[in-house]
C-alpha cells in the first residue's frame, strides 16, 4: 500500500502566505465547468481529555460535485465532526447551509443538499455531472480547481496505478486511483472532483506535492456508496470478519501443505459474530479462492477491469451487506467451499474512530471514566505509538485479550481531578476500570448504573494496576459533583 | 539524571603519557596525617570490556577509565562497583609512584556501587595507613573529596559542604536507592572511588554526579559502606534484601474508611505484594502495614529515624539475608503481627543495569532468541506495546513463575530460508513446538532436541502467524548463516553458577 497525504490542508494555508501568485489558468477550450461549487465547512470535534468539551472550530473548504439528481458528492473528510456546512458558488455569490444525507467515513465519502427549506435554486443552474465508469491506467483525466474569481482551473492527468487505500478512517482500504498531475495552490482545495470525458469519475482525497501523484476514490466505489445511500438508508461497505497473513514464506507454505501453484491467505483471526465466523470459516484455514477469483500468495487477484488487485477489494469494492461471497478453502489439506453473508464489521471493543460521536464519559468526584477509542490513544501526539499509556495502547493491539465476557466497550480512568474527594490519587491516570461497587463494568452504561448504587457508604471502582481498588465517599463525591457543574461542567456524564 | 563519575569517554580527557610521569617532589609537605591519608588514596586503571547485546558472539567493545581508591585495611582497596565494572585488568597506582600494581576484585556489589579490591603483591603498600570511617556527617559541615579526577595527573583535594542527607537513587544499577550525602565539592570524573574526609575519617565514598547542576556531587555514606563491608564477612555479597510489597499511601478518608483505618495518621496500604517475596502469602494487596520493627508508619508510608522522616524500607536496608522484622497490620481491621524472614529477590534484578556477564544467546537457523533484561531492553528498545508491558509486569504479575526467562527472539539475519520471516523482530517467544518456553535453556534444548518433528514452529506473542523451519535445514542453514555473518558460536547460555 502506498503512503498518502492529505496534503490539501497545506495547499490552503500556503495560499494565505501566497496570495494568488499564480496568474489564473482559464478553463481549457472547449471545457464547460460544470456541477461545481464550494463547501465550507466548519470542524469541531471533542476534547480527548476533556471529553465534555469541544476543542476550538477549525475551517475547511473544498469542492463538490452536483450529481444528476441533485445531491452533492464530496469527501468524508470534508463532512465529517461539521457543525455547519454550506454550499457556495463558485464565484461567491451565492451560499447556503447544507446537510449531510450520508457520510461513509471508511470510503471517505459524503452525499450532502441544501438545508430542507433553504432557497438553492442556484445550484440548479450549475449543471450536474454524471457518473463515469470504470477508467484505466494511463487514461487521461481532469482535477478541477477553483479560483478566488470564480474560474476553474483544469488541470490534465493521467491515471498511473490503481491500489487500495485508507485515505481517512484509518485501517480501511478502498480502491483508489492514483492520478500524476502538477496542481498548483488554489483555495478551495480541500477536496476536488475529478471527471473524463465531462463525467465524474471519482473524488481527490490528497495531492501529494512532491510527487505530484493524487488519491483519488475510485468511481466503482462512488457508485456502491450511492446505490447504497439511494433508499435514503446508509449501511455502509461490507466486511467479511477476518485478518489474514500473506503465505509467501515457502517454509510457511510447506507447513500449510501448500504446492506452488497454489496461493492462499492463512487465517489468523475470524472475528466473532461476523460474516466469516457463521459462514465457519476458522483460524489457521488458507482462504484460496474468494467469489470464484484464485488469491495469490500475496493476496492478489487477477481482476478483468483493473488486474491484480488486493483481494479485499473483492468483499468492499464489490458487495453489498447481505450478499452471498463464495470462498475456497483449505482445511486439513483438503479444499472445501464455504459461503459467507457479508455483514458490517461487528462493533469493535476500541472504536477506530469517533468521527460525529461525542465520546462517552462519566465524572464521579473528580474521577473522568471514558470508553477507550483509538481516537483518544492518538492523542498523545505523533508518536502516540510508543509515548500512549502501555495498558492502553496493548488493548488497543489486542483487543481479543481484553474481550471479557459481557465487555462491549472498555472503560478506563482517564484522569483524576484534583477535588476534595481524590485526595491522595494525583497520580492515578489511564487505568482500565473492572469493577464498581461489585458489579462488572463492560460499558458506561453500567459503570453509570453501578456508581448509582455506593455499597456500604462507600464506592469501591477495581481497576487493573495498582492500587487495584480506588474509594470514593459518596456525600463528598457528590458535594464535588455539584460544585465542578457550578463551575462550568454542562454535565456530569455523557452516556451513548 | 545522575552521571557515573567514571565514563568510558571521560578517559580520553585523560593524557596517556602523563601516566607514567612520575612526580618527584613535593614542594610543600602537607603536615603528617594529611600525607599519610594521600599516600592510602590510590589511582585505579581499568581496562573494559563492554559486551555488546546486539552481537551477543561478538568480543563487545574494549575500552578504559580511570578512578580513585583507597585502603582500608592490609591489602584491602574500596573503591566504586562502577570504577571496576566489566574490567578485564585493574593496575592500582599509589601516590608519586609510577608502579602499576595489577590488582583484582574481591567483592562487587553492583546495587550500592561499591567494590572492594585487592593487589596481586602487597609488598609495594605495606606500612600505609588504613583509613577509618566515621559516621554521617552534619548538615553544613565540611568535608574534603580526594581522589584522582580529571584535569590533572596529581591527587586533587576538593572541599565542600554537606548539603542534604537522603534517600536516592544510584545510577549504577539503575533501580536501588539508598541514603545518599550530597554536598557542594566539585566531583569530576575520576574521583569515583575515592574517600571523602572529615576529621581525618572517611565519611563517604565520592560516586555521581549531577548533569545539570553544578557543584553538586554524591558520596555514598557510611552505614552504606559499612553494610556492605559486615556482608562479605562471610566471604560472599549476598545483596540487599527487600520486604517484596508496594505500598500506596492512604491520603484518602474514603480509603481509610474502607481499610478500617484509625484517623490517627498511621498506616499505609499495601498495594502488592511480590509473588516468592518474604511477605508472599503473609500479607495481602488491602492490608495496612501499622509499623515495622516497632517504628510506626504513617500514611505515606514513612518512619521516624532520629528525628528524620524516612521511607519504611530505610528499616530494611540495614538488614541482611536472613535476618527478621516485626511487622504490624491491619487485615479488615483487625490487627495482625508477624515476624518475617528477609530475602534477596532476585527476579526484580531484571530491571537493573548488569554488568561483567556474558551475553546469552540461543542462534537458531538464522534466528537470535535472547532473555529479557534490562541490558537487552536497552540495546534494542523493544517498541511493541506488548513486549514493553510483558517486561514492566514481569515482576508484578509474577510472569517469572511460568518464564524464568523472557524469551525474546532479537533478530532475522538475512538468508534464503529467512527472507519471508519478516514481522518478528523484537517479540517474545510463547512456544516452541507446541511447548511454553520456560526459558533460554529450555528454548535451546527445543530447538536443538534430537528427534525434531519435520517442521519446528515457533509462535511469539502477538504475532498472526507461526514461524516454520523445516528441521531438515536447520544444521546447513546454521553453517551457512554463522559463517557468513561471523557467529562462531551457536549459543551461549550461562554459566552453571547463577551470577548477579
Amino acid at each position: 500500500m502506498s503512503s498518502t497525504h492529505p496534503l490539501f490542508s497545506f495547499l490552503s494555508t500556503a495560499l494565505v502566505l501566497l496570495g494568488l501568485s499564480a496568474p489564473a489558468a482559464p478553463g481549457a477550450p472547449g471545457t464547460e465547468v460544470k456541477g461545481l461549487l464550494r463547501i465550507n465547512t466548519t470542524i469541531q470535534n471533542y476534547s480527548v481529555s476533556q471529553p465534555w468539551e469541544l476543542n476550538r472550530p477549525q475551517r475547511r473548504r473544498g469542492l463538490g460535485a452536483v450529481l444528476e439528481d441533485g445531491n452533492i458528492l464530496t469527501t468524508g473528510e470534508m463532512a465529517a465532526d461539521s457543525s455547519y456546512l454550506e454550499f457556495e458558488s463558485a464565484d461567491g455569490t451565492h451560499t447556503v447551509p447544507a446537510e449531510v444525507i450520508a457520510i461513509d467515513y471508511e470510503a471517505n465519502l459524503a452525499l450532502l443538499q441544501p438545508e430542507k427549506g433553504a432557497n438553492a435554486e442556484w445550484i440548479g443552474k450549475l449543471g450536474t455531472l454524471g457518473l463515469d465508469g470504470p477508467a484505466k491506467i494511463d487514461d487521461k483525466v481532469a482535477i478541477w480547481q477553483l479560483e478566488d474569481n470564480g474560474d476553474a482551473i483544469r488541470t490534465e492527468g493521467s491515471i498511473r496505478s490503481v491500489d487500495l487505500l485508507s485515505t481517512f478512517a484509518s485501517g480501511h482500504y478502498f480502491l483508489s486511483y492514483e492520478v500524476k498531475a502538477s496542481m498548483q495552490s488554489a483555495s478551495s482545495s480541500y477536496t476536488l472532483p475529478v471527471t473524463r470525458n465531462g463525467k465524474l469519475l471519482g473524488i481527490l482525497t490528497s495531492y501529494n506535492s512532491k510527487d505530484q501523484i493524487s488519491d483519488v476514490v475510485a468511481p466503482d466505489i462512488v457508485k456502491l456508496f450511492l446505490e447504497d445511500v439511494r433508499d435514503g438508508k446508509h449501511e455502509g461497505f461490507p466486511s467479511l470478519g477476518v485478518a489474514t497473513v500473506l503465505t509467501e514464506d515457502p517454509q510457511f507454505r510447506k507447513w500449510l501443505g501448500l504446492t506452488d501453484d497454489q496461493g492462499g491467505l492463512y487465517v489468523s483471526r475470524v472475528l466473532p459474530g461476523s460474516g466469516a465466523d457463521e459462514s465457519g470459516l476458522k483460524k489457521d484455514d488458507v482462504i484460496l479462492s474468494v467469489d470464484g477469483k484464485s488469491i495469490d500468495r500475496r493476496g492478489y487477484y487477477e481482476d478483468s477491469t483493473y488486474g491484480r488487485l488486493f483481494w479485499s477489494h473483492l468483499v468492499r469494492g464489490s458487495r453489498r451487506v447481505g450478499e452471498r461471497l463464495p470462498l475456497v478453502i483449505m482445511r486439513d489439506g483438503k479444499e472445501t467451499r464455504l459461503e459467507a453473508v457479508l455483514r458490517r464489521p461487528p462493533e469493535p471493543l476500541i472504536p477506530s474512530h469517533m468521527y460525529d460521536t461525542a465520546p462517552p464519559y462519566l465524572i464521579k468526584g473528580g474521577f473522568v471514566f471514558q470508553e477507550l477509542s483509538r481516537p483518544y490513544l492518538e492523542a498523545f501526539g505523533k508518536e502516540w505509538q510508543s509515548r500512549g499509556p502501555l495498558d492502553l495502547l496493548d488493548a488497543l493491539n489486542n483487543p481479543e485479550d481484553y474481550e471479557e465476557e459481557g465487555r462491549k466497550r472498555l472503560v478506563f480512568l482517564s484522569r483524576v481531578i484534583r477535588t476534595p474527594a481524590t485526595i491522595g490519587y494525583d497520580q492515578v491516570s489511564n487505568l482500565i476500570v473492572t469493577e464498581a461497587n461489585g458489579r462488572k463494568i463492560t460499558d458506561m452504561k453500567s459503570l453509570a448504573s453501578a456508581l448509582a448504587e455506593p455499597k456500604d457508604g462507600l464506592h469501591s471502582i477495581r481497576i487493573d494496576d495498582i492500587p487495584y481498588v480506588l474509594y470514593l465517599d459518596p456525600e463528598a463525591s457528590d458535594k464535588v459533583d455539584k460544585l465542578l457543574l457550578q463551575r462550568g461542567l454542562p454535565t456530569l456524564s455523557r452516556l451513548p | 539524571m545522575n552521571r557515573f563519575l567514571l565514563l568510558a569517554s571521560s578517559f580520553a580527557c585523560l593524557s596517556p603519557v602523563a601516566l607514567a610521569q612520575e612526580a618527584k617532589t613535593e614542594k610543600t609537605t602537607p603536615a603528617a596525617s594529611t600525607a599519610d591519608t594521600y599516600r592510602s588514596v590510590v589511582r585505579i586503571e581499568v581496562a573494559t570490556q563492554v559486551a555488546d547485546y546486539r552481537t551477543p558472539w561478538n568480543t563487545g567493545r574494549f575500552g578504559g577509565g580511570t578512578g580513585s581508591g583507597f585502603m582500608i585495611g592490609p591489602n584491602r582497596f574500596l573503591t566504586n562497583a562502577h570504577v571496576v565494572s566489566n574490567a578485564r585488568r585493574i593496575l592500582i597506582t599509589r601516590r608519586g609512584s609510577a608502579k602499576k600494581h595489577p590488582a583484582r576484585v574481591l567483592h562487587i556489589a553492583h546495587d550500592c556501587d561499591l567494590a572492594l579490591l585487592e593487589v596481586e603483591d602487597e609488598s609495594s603498600f605495606e606500612g600505609l595507613t588504613y583509613l577509618e570511617f566515621g559516621g554521617v556527617p552534619a548538615l553544613e559541615s565540611q568535608v574534603r573529596a580526594i581522589g584522582y579526577p580529571v584535569g590533572g595527573d596529581r591527587i586533587s583535594v576538593t572541599r565542600g559542604v554537606v548539603s542534604r542527607i537522603d534517600f536516592r537513587p544510584y545510577s549504577h544499577s539503575r533501580v536501588d536507592s539508598h541514603l545518599v550525602v550530597q554536598i557542594d565539592a566539585a566531583i569530576n570524573p575520576g574521583n569515583s572511588g575515592g574517600p571523602v574526609l572529615q576529621d581525618g575519617k572517611v565519611v563517604g565514598v565520592a560516586f555521581q554526579g549531577l548533569r545539570q547542576a553544578d557543584n553538586t556531587g554524591y558520596m555514598i555514606p557510611t552505614p552504606v559502606i559499612k553494610r556492605f563491608l559486615k556482608d562479605i564477612g562471610d566471604g560472599n555479597y549476598d545483596k540487599y534484601v527487600d520486604l517484596g510489597i508496594s505500598e500506596f499511601p492512604l491520603f484518602n478518608p474514603a480509603m481509610r474508611k474502607a481499610l478500617d483505618v484509625p484517623e490517627n495518621g498511621l498506616g499505609v496500604m499495601v498495594a502488592s505484594v511480590l509473588p516468592t517475596g518474604p511477605c508472599d502469602g503473609v500479607m495481602e494487596p488491602g492490608d495496612v502495614l501499622l509499623s515495622i520493627d516497632g517504628n510506626p508508619i504513617d500514611n505515606a508510608g514513612n518512619i521516624e529515624v532520629e528525628g528524620e522522616k524516612v521511607v519504611l524500607h530505610e528499616v530494611v536496608e540495614r538488614k541482611f539475608a536472613g535476618d527478621e522484622v516485626d511487622l504490624e497490620f491491619l487485615r479488615k481491621g483487625e490487627k495482625k503481627e508477624v515476624t518475617i524472614t528477609l530475602k534477596a529477590f532476585p527476579h526484580s534484578r531484571i530491571y537493573a543495569v548488569r554488568y561483567g556477564e556474558r551475553p546469552r544467546f540461543v542462534f537458531f537457523a538464522g534466528l537470535v532468541f535472547q532473555p529479557l533484561d534490562f541490558n537487552l531492553y536497552s540495546a534494542y528498545g523493544f517498541d511493541s506495546p506488548r513486549v514493553r508491558k510483558i517486561f514492566q509486569n514481569y515482576v508484578r504479575d509474577a510472569l517469572f513463575k511460568n518464564r524464568e526467562d523472557v524469551v525474546v527472539l532479537t533478530r532475522v539475519e538475512s538468508d534464503r530460508l529467512t527472507s519471508f520471516i519478516t514481522g518478528f523482530n523484537g517479540t517474545v517467544v510463547d512456544e516452541i513446538n507446541g511447548i511454553k518456553v520456560k526459558n533460554l535453556r529450555h528454548a535451546h534444548e527445543l530447538l536443538y532436541a534430537g528427534d525434531q518433528p519435520e517442521f519446528i514452529t515457533i509462535k511469539c506473542n502477538g504475532v498472526a502467524r507461526p514461524i516454520v523451519i523445516p528441521s531438515a535445514e536447520v544444521e546447513s542453514a546454521n553453517k551457512r548463516m554463522m559463517q557468513k555473518n561471523g557467529i562462531f558460536r551457536s549459543h551461549y547460555l550461562g554459566s552453571t553458577q547463577p551470577s548477579s
